[in-house]
């Protein structure tokens, strides 16, 4: 018999807390679609995407409406189309960009991630097509998001790489113009890219994942913020370490749900599960906002002194929460800071409480860097290579997933405010100190060493 | 060997499984399941007993109810065979029901009578009316087993509906999703 209390909290998590499950991605395997023919490959990835994919909203929804759990988005992530597309041009690597936003049309889910390409230590053929089309395909595309894996622990970074990004950034954001340069919210630049990311706009499937897999997203900032507050209502002298635990329990929770819409979507699909990633992913609604956690912890807002210290806390305990709770964890699993997407941390850029430097300070204790950030639209392509270097160095060097996601806004200067609408929401434009200078630094080019892997302090 | 079952209703009060369970041992009986809560300031027990061959229902009956009579206690037997196979429950999905709304005659009617005629089995069913406007104050929770021939689809909608007109704001949500958050 389940008692009451078990009941009610569960409910007040769901109604009043924003619990739900974030996304259900399936990953779809396109390996073997690959061609010389530009027609015989579109064909085979509309025909993959459209049998394995057929059922996965119905499914989502069904088993959403059993457990009372919204499953909020339901998307798509397919094998690097750098790869699958190795043998096309840019021109036809922007048409394959196409038929996967038709294919997510047809089967009715919002997000597509996989046009992407891995060259942390050097680019192929296929990767130098992908890097050129990506402005023009996600300017021409809805649900198209893209990737590039630039650095890894083991390889370094490709500053060839860094620096095309920082054009194509540049490039997409001009595209775009007229929407602050929204192509660029649809494009992550990577360090050490997990393969099983559920979460847009990074996810794409790993070469070395199966054909079919259901990864799961799973949120909860709204749940967390309540679960520390309630606690402290009873107790505000609780310290760290009990309120670490407090976040734990909490995240524990969080996962529990996650991995058993996963497994239950998984089954009705007949398609394996794969891993839960149990990051804190904010939404611009309000409690709903991993920025208003600091708050509930004592600081007076997100990138105060105490926000690094505060965020490794809270990373740390979601971490542990999550993998006790699942034996599936993956992706990026930690707290999301994305600027735009989350009310609290836009309203502490737009009274000046943080900035890029503190903004990528944090990403050294968390997942994954400096996200949904706008910028101003005279910020050089150089400039943008450098951030992103310096972004990457940070995951080079400490073993760990950092990315950027970075909107040079077209037209508009630092303090303007940048609309992007929906989850991807709105935000200040965060100054950046001598953007518009040259850089010789990033055009030297070539491949900063992979790190040593001792002498570790 | 026989088998009853015993029901004790009365004010709460220290000592009462403790009265109930010292009689039924010096009568040689074995307690095989009890069950037990408080309504607001009532007690309500439920034993399900063996009996000795030698014990008659309602030597029993006098035995107790001489003894709990004078505690304010209503005692009640009813002998059944016992069972020389056990019966397996039917399959079924077990869902957890819940209403929360303004106080008002009939909501535990209206809610059991959709139940039953889409042949949910209540299994357990808690129940908080406190009186008043505040739905936190007014809480029902059934646990139900449908069968797996139900129409699950035409039960949400029946139960929506009707919990509609009674003014009720209503979750309808399979019980692992509880189990999964609350349970290791």
């Amino acid at each position: 018999m389940l008692s009451q209390r078990e009941i009610l909290s569960t409910l007040e998590m769901l109604k009043n807390e924003n619990l739900d499950v974030r996304t259900v991605t399936l990953g779809i395997n396109l390996l073997d679609c690959a061609s010389q023919n530009l027609e015989k490959l579109t064909r085979k990835i509309r025909t993959r995407i459209t049998h394995y994919a057929a059922n996965l909203v119905s499914a989502c929804n069904h088993i959403g409406q059993k457990y009372g759990i919204p499953v909020v988005n339901k998307r798509i992530a397919v094998s690097p189309i750098a790869a699958v597309g190795a043998a096309m041009s840019s021109t036809q690597m922007v048409a394959v960009a196409r038929v996967l936003d038709e294919a997510a049309e047809a089967v009715d889910v919002d997000f597509i991630g996989g046009f992407s390409a891995l060259v942390e230590k050097g680019m192929a053929r296929g990767d130098m097509a992908l890097l050129e089309a990506i402005p023009q395909a996600l300017t021409e595309t809805q649900r198209v998001c893209a990737s590039v894996n630039v650095a890894s622990t083991k390889a370094g970074i490709n500053m060839d790489a860094v620096l095309r990004m920082g054009q194509a950034i540049k490039q997409a954001a001009q595209l775009t113009a007229d929407c602050d340069g929204i192509a660029c919210a649809k494009l992550c630049v990577f360090a050490n890219i997990p393969q099983d990311i559920p979460f847009m706009a990074g996810a794409y499937l790993g070469i070395g994942e199966a054909d079919a897999v259901i990864n799961v997203g799973v949120s909860g900032p709204g749940v967390v913020k309540n679960a520390l507050e309630r606690a402290l209502d009873t107790n505000d002298q609780l310290d760290l370490g009990q309120l670490s635990e407090i976040i734990k329990k909490t995240a524990y929770k969080v996962t529990r749900v996650g991995e058993l819409i996963g497994r239950e979507v998984a089954d009705y699909l007949n398609i394996r599960f794969g891993v839960v990633d149990l990051s804190l992913a904010p939404t611009p609604n309000v409690g709903d906002s991993v920025g208003e956690i600091f708050q509930s912890l004592g600081l007076l807002s997100i990138g105060v002194p105490g926000t690094t210290a505060a965020l490794a806390l809270i990373n740390d305990a979601v971490k542990k929460g999550g993998a006790f709770a699942s034996s599936r964890v993956g992706g990026l699993s930690g707290a999301f800071i994305p600027v735009s997407e989350d009310l609290n941390i836009s309203e502490a850029a737009r009274k000046g409480y943080i900035g890029l430097d503190k903004l990528e300070a944090i990403t050294a204790v968390c997942s994954v860097g400096l996200d949904m950030i706008a910028l101003p639209g005279d910020t050089t392509a150089e400039t943008i290579a450098a951030i992103m270097a310096d972004e990457m160095a940070i995951g080079v060097i400490n073993n760990k997933t950092t990315a950027t996601r970075l909107i040079p806004v077209p037209g508009k200067k630092a303090g303007d405010s940048a609309f992007f609408g929906g989850l991807l929401g709105q935000s200040t434009i965060i100054s950046v100190n001598n953007g518009h200078n040259p850089n010789p630094f990033v055009r030297r080019g070539g491949l900063i060493p992979a790190p040593l892997q001792s002498l570790t302090n | 060997m026989d088998k009853a079952i015993i029901a004790i209703l009365g004010h709460d009060r220290p000592g009462i499984v403790a009265a109930v369970s010292k009689i039924l041992f010096a009568r040689d009986c074995n307690i095989e399941n009890v069950s037990q809560t408080t309504l607001q300031f009532i007690f309500a027990g439920i034993f399900i007993i063996s009996m000795p061959a030698d014990l008659s229902e309602e030597s029993l009956r006098q035995t107790l109810t001489a003894a709990l009579a004078p505690l304010g206690l209503d005692v009640h037997i009813t002998l059944f065979e016992a069972m020389t196979t056990p019966v397996s429950p039917p399959q079924s999905e077990s869902y957890i029901v819940t209403t929360k709304g303004p106080d008002r005659k009939g909501l535990v009617a209206g809610i059991s009578e959709v139940i039953a005629r889409f042949e949910g089995n209540i299994t357990n069913l808690q129940a908080v009316f406190k009186g008043g406007d505040d739905p936190g104050d007014n809480i029902m929770i059934y646990e139900v087993d449908v069968p797996p021939q139900t129409d699950q689809q035409a039960l949400y909608q029946e139960l929506k509906k009707r919990a509609q007109e009674l003014a009720l704001d209503i979750d309808i949500q399979h019980r692992n999703i509880f189990e999964a958050i609350h349970r290791i």
